[in-house]
This record gives structure tokens, sequence and C-alpha cells, in this order.
């Protein structure tokens, strides 16, 4: 009797595929050989090993000495991974900080921990929207909270597929997917970086090195904006604070940040490949989009107890005059609070909050953090009615 | 874990250390195990339970087909092997692929369906190592191999760390050898090991990950169109970009390998050098290429059939090798391109080889360098989304939008320059010769700054953990 797969085969008029013994040749060439060896350079490895190893030791050491010589100092890298950690302390009553870096940088954990009898968990990010992780929130069914949400306008509406959501959307989804092996790697980093200065991705690292050699571009040339330098440190509990060299007043360091978050703030040109009404159509939509998301979200977090706080933080100089043009509060900040229903605290509307200055227009130093926070509470426990 | 990773560095050391000081070789092997389900499950510890099932499958599958002494009975067991791993494969890989397709073949004759989106989540590497796993039932049922008695040599020979997520594809019948005998701990193999395991990660770290992909990113994640320059520069960007990415990969594990004393062979050979496609892929991701040619190109038939039907067989390979890449019509589309551009070579071959022109120094360089294009080409398709996106990056590249945008600095397009210049140098350079007699040939302060040199820039990098490309495969 002819077996089934000889059947099939006839019938379909498949190729020999599998079917038919090796020929020699195949078994030579297509054959495993029984031994291999990769050859090995014959030459003095354990003198070259000795040589590399002394000169890397000390490349490294000068490199760390230099960047401690010109004010680095060592502090965390904010990555997915570490706010990953941060995000996994959730617990269902938590305080939690979202947002972009003003909700970051402006508030002190120990002041709220003081004021509110619950040590906040801090989730606002550098230039991050913090709508992907309201959004994560509203979804996480055991969350009933409390929310402290700072909002910059031109973050907090920024469409998807801008730099600010992708931000927020890759924290999000690195908590969600965030392996055994991530994990183990931002806890080995926390040494490292807690005593190495170099150790800064969005600063030293080579790439950021290249990005300051002063070569021209091409007219025209839609190149992005490039981001400010190092001016803040962290800690495992992602409290963000502004370094001396930048809080001092009229410092080198923060004029140079002025400078840059002018052209960061300042929306790019609509693209050349979208006719501008339709531009201008498709943004409008987006923004409309994010009100009526964000209300919906808020919603989610209400039913189960929840709560929500909108926060202004202060901003000051250029920056200021920039966002009260480009993103009037009449247009961003008030239907916020009118569509969602949340309340909101808008700094200068309060005389004890609006007498601060931000030594570089967008974020308070270290040192009036503490004190802003400490005159926030008050206004934090009536909008969340604590 | 990734290679480029602080926990990898930390699980390496440990896994070494604990290998050269203990004596026994079943003790050293039965770590190497350990080790290798600890590497695997620290991405996502119940896919280790995955990759045993299958293993085990097969290693009984393979005494089976080696026991049964009726052909018919061992083409059954073959036959079971061959389904079940591509069955695994199938439905983790090509699930939701295959379900789309047919939803879209329905909706062609008038019928709505809509399927459930299965949330199926890829385990790492199992393109990998459903063909580690299968070259051995297809390698015992060609009676080029002997079952192994050891499931825990095979289920070694499957998982071994180095080469268990992203390759090179290494046969149980080149691995199950080595691990009859013990391997004894030689300095400078060790030490190789070790500056191969720099080179692969400044592949990947300073490479591919700081100098090219960025603007590889942007140029394909524009959604605008773009001026010729700028296209051909992404572009270029990413055929560097994925070369130093996976063959820093394979580098790192040949190192690695070679650190706990075992071989592996080489999965590139300055593939950018290749005059003609044909040799590109006897240089390009060698244990696949290999693969497909004895497990699927000879079966069929090769070229010892007539031409049409060897042309044929070269593209049943390549559509098979472009789908092997991705549950994507983009991957089956850079495979047929590939499949394509080795029939026309096969054409010219015939038409001119014996040409006196055809040997000559210039036409080689030309061959060459329209190989180069043409693989850029192709990896448009590779590298795009959708079929949208690619047809916008050749619309670019060949002068289509002649008012479209400029997003490359020039720093970058200098950057990118400046890498494919000196890869392609290289490249050619050693195209006739390896990477062992390049080192034996410098001088040794050369040798000393070279490994230098990229052990300070992969610290200066700090690489960000990213992943290797081929991880999703």
């Amino acid at each position: 009797m002819r077996s089934f797969i000889s059947n099939f085969k006839q019938r379909l008029r498949l190729p020999r595929l599998f079917f038919r013994k090796p020929t020699r040749a195949e078994q030579i060439h297509g054959g495993p050989p029984l031994e291999f060896e990769r050859p090995i350079p014959p030459i003095q490895w354990r003198g070259i090993t000795v040589l590399v190893v002394l000169v890397v030791v000390a490349a490294t050491m000068g490199w760390e000495l230099y960047c401690r010589a010109i004010g680095y100092g060592p502090t965390l890298d904010d990555n997915a991974d570490l706010w990953t950690l941060r995000r996994r302390a959730v617990t269902p009553e938590s305080i939690v900080i979202i947002g972009d870096s003003r909700g970051w940088y402006d508030v002190d954990l120990d002041e709220l921990q003081k004021g509110l009898g619950k040590r906040p968990i801090q989730l606002a990010m550098g230039g991050g929207c913090g709508y992907p992780v309201l959004a994560d929130l509203a979804k996480d069914e055991s969350f009933h909270g409390a929310i402290i949400c700072s909002v910059v306008p031109h973050i907090f509406f920024a469409p998807p597929g801008t730099p600010p959501m992708e931000r927020g959307e890759k924290a999000v989804k690195r908590f969600h997917s965030q392996t055994p092996a991530q994990r183990a790697s931002q806890y080995l980093a926390f040494p490292l970086e807690e005593h190495v200065a170099f150790l800064k991705q969005e600063e030293l690292a080579l790439d950021d090195l290249l990005k300051r050699i002063p070569i021209p571009n091409r007219p025209g040339a839609l190149v992005p904006p490039r981001l400010p330098p190092y001016f803040g440190t962290l800690d495992r509990e992602r409290r963000a604070r502004m370094i001396e060299a930048c809080a001092r007043p009229g410092s080198e360091l923060a004029q140079r940040i002025q400078q840059i978050w002018i052209p960061l703030f300042t929306p790019p040109p609509p693209p050349t490949y979208v006719p501008k009404e339709q531009f201008i159509a498709k943004i409008g939509e987006a923004i409309g989009g994010r009100f009526r998301d964000t209300a919906a979200a808020i919603e989610k977090i209400r039913a189960r107890g929840g709560k929500i706080v909108f926060v202004r933080f202060p901003h000051s100089g250029g920056l200021k005059e920039l966002e009260d043009r480009d993103t009037p509060r009449a247009k961003t900040w008030d239907p916020l609070l009118k569509m969602t229903g949340a309340p909101g605290i808008y700094y200068s509307d309060f005389s004890e909050l609006a007498g601060f200055n931000c030594p570089e227009w967008s974020h308070l130093s270290a040192g009036d953090s503490v004190e802003f926070t400490k005159r926030l509470v008050p206004h934090l426990r009536a909008a969340l009615k604590m | 874990m990734l290679f480029n990773s602080l926990t990898f560095v930390v699980f390496f050391v440990i896994v070494v250390t604990l290998y050269w000081s203990i004596g026994s070789w079943t003790a050293r092997k039965n770590l190497l195990v350990v080790a290798s389900y600890i590497f695997y499950g620290a991405w996502n510890p119940p896919f280790a339970a995955l990759l045993f099932s299958t293993t085990a499958m097969d290693f009984w599958l393979g005494r089976q087909i080696g026991k049964a002494k009726d052909r018919h009975k061992r083409r059954v067991w073959l036959v079971a092997s061959v389904c079940m791993n591509l069955s695994m494969l199938g439905f983790f890989k090509y699930g939701n692929f295959l379900l789309q397709n047919f939803q879209w073949l329905l909706a062609h004759i008038g019928i709505i369906y809509q399927p459930p989106h299965l949330d199926i989540l890829l385990p790492v590497g199992i393109s990998f190592y459903t063909f580690h796993s299968l070259s051995y039932t297809l390698d015992i049922y060609r009676g080029v191999l002997q079952p192994t008695r050891s499931l825990r040599d095979f289920i070694l020979a499957v998982s071994f760390f180095p080469q268990l997520v992203a390759g090179p594809i290494v046969r149980a019948g080149d691995f199950l050898p080595q691990l009859v005998r013990p391997q004894p701990l030689r300095t400078g193999q060790f030490l190789w090991g070790v500056a191969l395991m720099t080179l692969g990660l400044f592949e990947k770290i300073v490479l591919a990950d700081t100098l090219l992909s960025g603007s590889a990113d942007r140029v394909f994640g524009y959604a605008g169109p773009l001026v010729a320059l700028d296209s051909w520069a992404g572009v270029i960007a990413f055929a560097g970009q994925i070369f130093f990415d996976f063959a820093g990969y394979s580098t790192c594990a040949i190192g690695a390998a070679l650190t706990l004393g075992f071989h592996l062979k080489d999965n590139f050979r300055f593939p950018y050098a290749a005059i003609g496609f044909s040799d590109f892929w006897r240089r390009w991701h060698i244990s696949l290429s290999t693969f497909l040619r004895d497990y699927l190109y000879i079966p069929l038939g090769g070229n010892q059939v007539r031409p049409f039907r060897a042309a044929l067989n070269l593209v049943i390979v390549m559509f098979l090798g472009g789908l092997w890449h991705g549950a994507a019509w983009t991957f089956v589309v850079w495979g047929l391109l590939h499949g394509s551009y080795l029939v026309i070579e096969r054409i010219c071959r015939i038409l001119f080889e014996d040409k006196a022109w055809a040997n000559n120094l210039s036409t080689r360089i030309l061959a060459g360098a329209a190989t180069y294009a043409a693989v850029c080409i192709a990896w448009v398709y590779f590298r795009a989304s959708d079929f949208t996106i690619a047809s916008r990056m050749l619309g670019g590249m060949f002068g289509q939008h002649t008012h479209g945008d400029a997003i490359l600095s020039t720093r970058e397009m200098l950057q990118v320059a400046l890498v494919t210049i000196g890869m392609i140098s290289v490249h050619c350079s050693l195209r006739d010769s390896n990477i062992e007699t390049a080192v034996t040939r410098l001088p040794r302060w050369a040798v000393t700054a070279a490994w230098a040199l990229m052990a300070c820039a992969i610290i200066l990098t700090q690489g960000t953990s990213n992943a290797f490309i081929y991880f999703q495969f």
C-alpha cells in the first residue's frame, strides 16, 4: 500500500522536500563537520590584555575627573526603568504626581508628606506628557488615590506621535512589559550612577558629545532643536533638584538654558506635505480629543473614589511670555478645568505662590521648591478635600 | 537578557567564573543549562517552559527517527517534528498575520468577518531556537547525525545562551560533538573571546545604535516626502545599522562561546564587499542561508534541475526566507526582491560568464557597487513598516520628491557617510580574508590601541540597552 505522504505528494505534485536521502556531496557540504575549531590569532594575549585594561581604566578615570572638574556630579539617569520602579510602588490609595518636568522639579516629597500625611510617588517626567500616565491610572481598576497633575499646555496637549506623548507612552509601555532582566539592570545601575559623574545618557554619552560639534546645517533643514544641558539631579524616588550652578541668579548655565527653551517651546512650522488649513484642523481635532479623553479618564478615576487636581507651576521671563502668547490660559487651562470638572491651582492666582522666580525660566531652584511646596500644600488639601 | 546590559555583565562574570572553577565536565554542562534557562527566563519566565517542551519533543522525535528501521516510519516522525516546530512558530509568530489575511481574503469575496485579535506575545528568539532544534531531527533523518542519548546535552545544544535568541543558527550537529569532551581553558582563546565580545558590543552600541540608528529612524519615521539625499542617507544608515546590529550580536555570541571553550562558525563574512547576490548570501547571515540551502533549496532540487525550475527554487527559498524574518508582506517583498536578484544574476552568468570583460577589475567594482545599491533598495522593504512608507522612501531615493523636506543635520549625514565608507573599506580589504588573519598581521600596538579604543567608546557611549533588531524575529 502506498503511504499517505506519497499519495499526497503525487496528487499535489509537491517537490521532493525532505523525502530523499542526501547525496554524498550534501553529506559533505550540508552535513555537520565532526570537529570545528575557530582559529585563535597567535599573539601575546596576556600582555595585550594587561595594557588594554590599564589604558581603559586610566582613560575612564581621566574622563570622570574631567567631568567633575567642569561641574558634573553623580546622579541617576531618568529612564523608563527607573520610572517603572516608581510606578510599581503605586498602591490603590497612593498620591501620585504626574505630568511634565515642572511637577518634577518644583515639588518636595518631604513637604508633601508632612502636609498631606502620605508620601507621594513621583511619576512626572522631563518633557513628558501626563496624559498617557493618567489614562493608565484610569485603566487600573484598583487605583482610587489622588493625582496631582502638572500642566504645561504645550506638553499636556501634545498630539499623538510627538516627543512628549511618546515619552509618556514609552514609560507606560515599559511598566507593562518590563522584563526581570531590565529590572535587575536598573538595580545594578543605582550604585554606579550614584557614584560616577560621567554616566549621563542625555548629556555626556558619545551621541550627545557629537551633537555639540558646531557644524552648520543646510538652509531649510528641519532639524529638531537641542535639549537643555544637565541642570538637575535625581534620586531613587525620582525627586529632581536643580543644581547650584543653574540656580545661581544670572548664571551662565541658566542663561544658556533660557535660550534653549525658546526654540524648544516654539511650535514647529506646519509640515510642507499637508495643506496648512488641514494641518490646523488636524491639530485642533487632536487637542479636542485630548480634552475629551482626559475628561473620560478622570471620570473613571472619580467613579472609583479617586481625586485629581491640576497644577500650573511657576515659569517666568521670555518663556512665560511665549507660553502666554501661544497657549493662553483662556484657551487651555480654563477649558480643561471646565470640561473635566476637576479643581485647579494656577500659581499666579495666589500671591503666596506667585512670587517665585525660575532661574532658567521654567523650574524652581531646589531651595525654592521646598518653600513653594510648603505654600502649595494648603491649596492641595483644599482641592483634594483632604 | 541583552548582551548590552548590566545584568548580562554580572551574569556572564558569574557564569564564566563558576564554569572554569568547576572541575567536572558534567557539572559544567549542568551549569550551562541552568545559566541558559536563566538567561532566557530573564525575559519572560513562562517562555522557558515552552523552550523546554519543544526541545524535549524534538529529543524524543529524534530518537524515534533514529530507531525506526522503516523508511516510512522515519518520514512520519520527521513530519511530526517539522509540524510541531513550524506550528509553534506559526502560532506565535504568524497567528495574527494569518487571521488578518484571511479576513482580507473573505472581504474580497464579500464575506465580512471580524477575527478576534489574538493577544499573542512573541517568545524572544523563537525563530532561532526552532531552527536549532529542527536541524537535529532533519539531520538524523538525512543520516548525517546520530541521535544523542543525553537529553541534557541536547537541551544545551538548543539553548546555549550565547546563540539562543538571535543566532547564529547553530546546528545540533555542529554543537553536540563539542559536548563529548571537556574543553580545556586556553588563555589565548579566552582572551580572544573577550576581544570579540568587545568588538561585537562596539559594533552594536557605538556604530549601530549611536552613529547610525538615529538617522535611519528619523528618515523612516518621517511622515512626508524627503529629498533624495536624505532618503538615501536614511537607507544607507539602515544598511549599516542592521549589519552592525546583527553582526555585532553574532560576534558577541562567538566571543562568549569561545570564553567557555566552544566554537561557533562565522555568521557574517564582510557582506558589503559582495560581488553579486549569491556572493552576498554566502556572506550575510550565513547560518540562515546555509540552513535554507541544505534543508530547502537542495531538497527542492537546487540547481540540478531545468533552469526555470532552478530559478523558481531560488524564489521559493527567498520568499520563505523573507517570511522567516517577520509576519508582514514587506518582508515577503524583501525576500522576493532578493530572489529576483539571484535569478537575474544567474541569467547574467549564463550570458556573460565567459566574456573577457566580465572578470576584469572595473566590471567587478561596478558589480560590487550595483550589488550594494540593490541590497540597499531591498532594505527599504525590510525597514519600512508598510508599503506606503516603502513607496514614499523609494520615491524620494529616485528623485520624485524634488520639493521634499530635508530633515537630517549635516552632522548626522557626515556620521552616516564616514561610518559607511569605513565599513565598506574594511569589508573590501578583508573580503578574501578573516578577522583572525587581520589581527595576526596587525602590529601589536595597533591591536592594543584598537581594543582599548573600542572599550573606551563603549564606556563613553553608555549603551541604553536597546534591543537587537533580530530579537523580534
